[in-house]
């Protein structure tokens, strides 16, 4: 086992490109998309137009603030307009009197977001504005607010173990997702070794070698096995301490991660074994990956997947349990036992995966 | 030293290996000779226990290697006909890689990579990748991936395929050499019968999954005793001709060639009056005409009816 750990290693010592290059993704994936939650709080820009522009910006910047999470500022027309040709705003308002436009160059999620605030925000003050029929709608608007402090039915949430209900977090769920997602490809590349040297003779040399075939194949297969591993906790540690994810309890994490690195070793022996050569690996194998935390619902919110042809096809792959176990123990504080059928689900696919990959490899001409 | 007796092998319904019986002696050179698809590699893969045979045995100094490989294993040194290397490593890198594989001791690995590296001749080079040599380069690095463990049995499956011939001189060198003064047995394949001329002391051709003819030089060669083969230039050739040569009662067999006709007769009385009564009649000239000495690749023409590279 060991000779294969040493020609492995010191090829990718050689040549670690592949591994910086992975990680590298990994880490900007998650910063790119796993701030989405954020950007919904991020500044908008408003102006209006006309003789009345000071006083029409300035009602509706104190309206609109004070109705909702999203900051409104004020500013130019030529600027805003700038801003969002530029990329640098995906959207901007033009407020009127009784109306508003939308300024945007591209469907992003946020204009559908900006969209739903001040669309809500005009309706009520329009709604205001008819039942006090005046256009001063500040008092009833006062009168609100201090009867909602003493109201008579009061609703309290709290979550199912009691406590506060957490709220979902998109960002951290991105980075569980694209970390181990991302992994998966070090993994599998890692694993085609075992092709690439039977496909050049090297491994039937090593047969010929004191070097049994159990040996052969750890080395291959505990390399892959670390170097995944290594890319996943750069990545997570990266995250954690430069840039303050939270994400719960560490060793708990790092098991997880370890028990997907097994699973996603075996997946990848799998696909080995299926391909046969290095070139029907690479054809099967990075066409196959993107698909799964596609279908098993990864990128949206728990629970928007509900398609039960995609659910049972993601449940056999590892992906979905590790980022789910990983969500329990960042997001609600979930002890060992939570995250033990997970775990199971996992070592059981990867029983499963590398016995089959094995003995398919083992079948070849 | 080594034997194998009525190896086969099929796979499906095609016999590819079959009934093969050759032995080796020590300290031999034996040669394997035979066209692509003759069947050599598949007996080298079962003698070197990389394929298990349909039937038949091998048996290393009378034991059978078939149920328990591994003493054979540690005696033989095989070189595979594809460059069986990690081309991204050095040629020390790799050498290190297959001496660890074959568990020689981290005290002696280094002397022996250095040996190995003298034998092929690339010491100088062995630092450098072995995807920046060329294709000559690469198959002494083959060879010397082989010799780390000091084997007994060197067996060399066509290590000259697609070479310059600088190269291919100086494995041919390496391989005299080792056979020479380390006594090592070789057991040689190839289907360039000069290779097999200059290095090995007895020949099996082998053909279509048989050997079809086996012994030193000499011996295949006395095959032919009672022939000759001549080479004839004719000023111009027409196929009238050669069916009136093929008619003649000595001749056995007839080929064309670049200048004219080569001719397979039966030894005696000289052809040549014949030849040029028959070609007086067509008006054609002999330019030349010259009784050659038989080569194994006469043997194997005469065996099979077909040249090697056919």
């Amino acid at each position: 086992m060991y000779p294969v750990i040493y020609a492995q290693w010191v090829k990718d010592k050689r040549k670690p490109f592949l591994i910086l290059l992975f990680i590298g993704l990994s880490i900007l994936a998650t910063l790119l998309f796993g701030n989405i939650g954020e950007n919904t709080e991020s500044k908008v820009d408003i102006f209006a137009s006309g003789p009345e522009r000071e006083e029409i910006e300035e009602k509706w910047v104190t309206i609109l603030n004070e109705n909702s999470d999203i900051e409104f500022t004020v500013t130019s027309e030529e600027d805003a307009r700038e801003q969002v040709a530029e990329g640098k705003r995906d959207v901007a308002v033009h407020v009127m009197e009784h109306d508003y436009r939308l300024i945007t160059s591209s469907d992003m999620p946020n204009v559908q977001l900006v969209e739903q605030e001040v669309h809500k925000i005009f309706t009520e003050e329009a709604e205001l504005q008819a039942l006090t029929g005046t256009e001063n709608t500040a008092d009833i608007r006062k009168e609100v607010k201090s009867y909602l402090e003493n109201a008579p039915l009061l609703v309290e949430t709290e979550a199912i173990q009691g406590g506060e209900l957490t709220k979902h977090d998109m960002g951290k769920q991105l980075l569980f997702v694209f970390t181990l997602f991302i992994a998966m490809f070090t993994i599998g590349f890692k694993v085609n070794g075992i092709n690439a040297d039977k496909v050049s003779g090297v491994w039937n040399r090593l047969i010929l070698s004191p070097v049994s075939k159990v040996g052969m194949y750890s080395g291959h297969l505990v390399y892959s096995f670390i170097i995944g591993f290594f890319q996943m906790v750069v990545v997570l540690v990266l995250f954690k301490y430069v840039f303050d994810f939270e994400i719960g309890n560490f060793a708990m994490i790092l098991t997880i991660a370890a028990v997907f690195t097994l699973s996603a070793v075996s997946l990848a022996m799998l696909i080995t074994g299926i391909a046969q050569t290095p070139e029907k690996f690479y054809m099967i194998y990075p066409s196959l990956l993107p698909i799964i935390p596609g279908i098993s619902g990864l990128y949206m919110a728990p629970g928007v997947m509900d398609n039960p042809v995609f659910t049972v096809l993601a449940d056999i792959f590892p992906l979905g349990y590790a980022v789910e176990a990983m969500l329990d123990v960042a997001l609600y504080n979930a002890g060992w036992g939570d995250i033990l059928l997970p775990i199971a689900f996992m070592l059981l696919l990867a029983v499963m995966y590398m016995g089959i990959g094995i003995n398919l490899g083992e079948r070849r001409k | 030293m080594l034997e194998t007796i009525k190896l086969s092998k099929r796979f499906k319904d095609k016999k590819v290996v079959d009934e093969v019986n050759l032995y080796l002696n020590k300290g031999e050179s034996v040669g394997l000779l035979g066209p692509n698809g003759a069947g050599k590699s598949t007996t080298i893969s079962m003698i070197s226990s990389l394929l298990r045979p349909t039937s038949g045995d091998v048996k290393l100094d009378g034991k059978s290697t078939i149920k328990n490989s591994s003493e054979i294993r540690n005696v033989l040194g095989v070189v595979p006909q594809e460059i069986a290397l990690y081309e991204e490593l050095s040629a020390y890198e790799n050498l290190k890689f297959f001496g660890r594989a074959y568990r020689v001791k981290k005290a002696i690995l280094e002397k022996r990579i250095q040996e190995v590296l003298e034998i092929v001749g690339l010491k100088d080079r062995q630092k450098e990748l072995i995807k920046t040599f060329s294709g000559g380069m690469k198959r002494r690095i083959n060879i010397a991936a082989a010799l780390l463990h000091h084997p007994q049995i060197l067996i060399l499956d066509e290590p000259t395929v697609g070479i310059d011939p600088q190269s291919r001189n100086h494995i041919l060198e390496t391989v005299q050499q080792l056979n020479e003064t380390r006594g090592m047995t070789v057991l040689y394949t190839s289907h360039y019968m000069e290779e097999v001329e200059q290095l090995c002391n007895r020949v099996y051709i082998m053909d279509h999954g048989n050997i079809i003819a086996s012994g030193t030089k000499d011996e295949l060669l006395s095959i032919l005793s009672s022939e000759d083969t001549i080479l004839v230039e004719l000023s111009n050739r027409s196929d009238t001709l050669m069916e009136t040569i093929k008619a003649l009662p000595k001749v056995l067999q007839v080929e064309e060639t670049s200048e004219g006709f080569r001719i397979i007769a039966r030894k005696g009385k000289s052809l040549l009056n014949d030849l040029v009564h028959a070609a007086d009649k067509e008006g054609i000239q002999i330019l030349n005409y010259q009784v050659e000495i038989p080569s194994l690749e006469d043997v194997f023409l005469h065996l099979t009816g077909k040249t090697l590279r056919d």
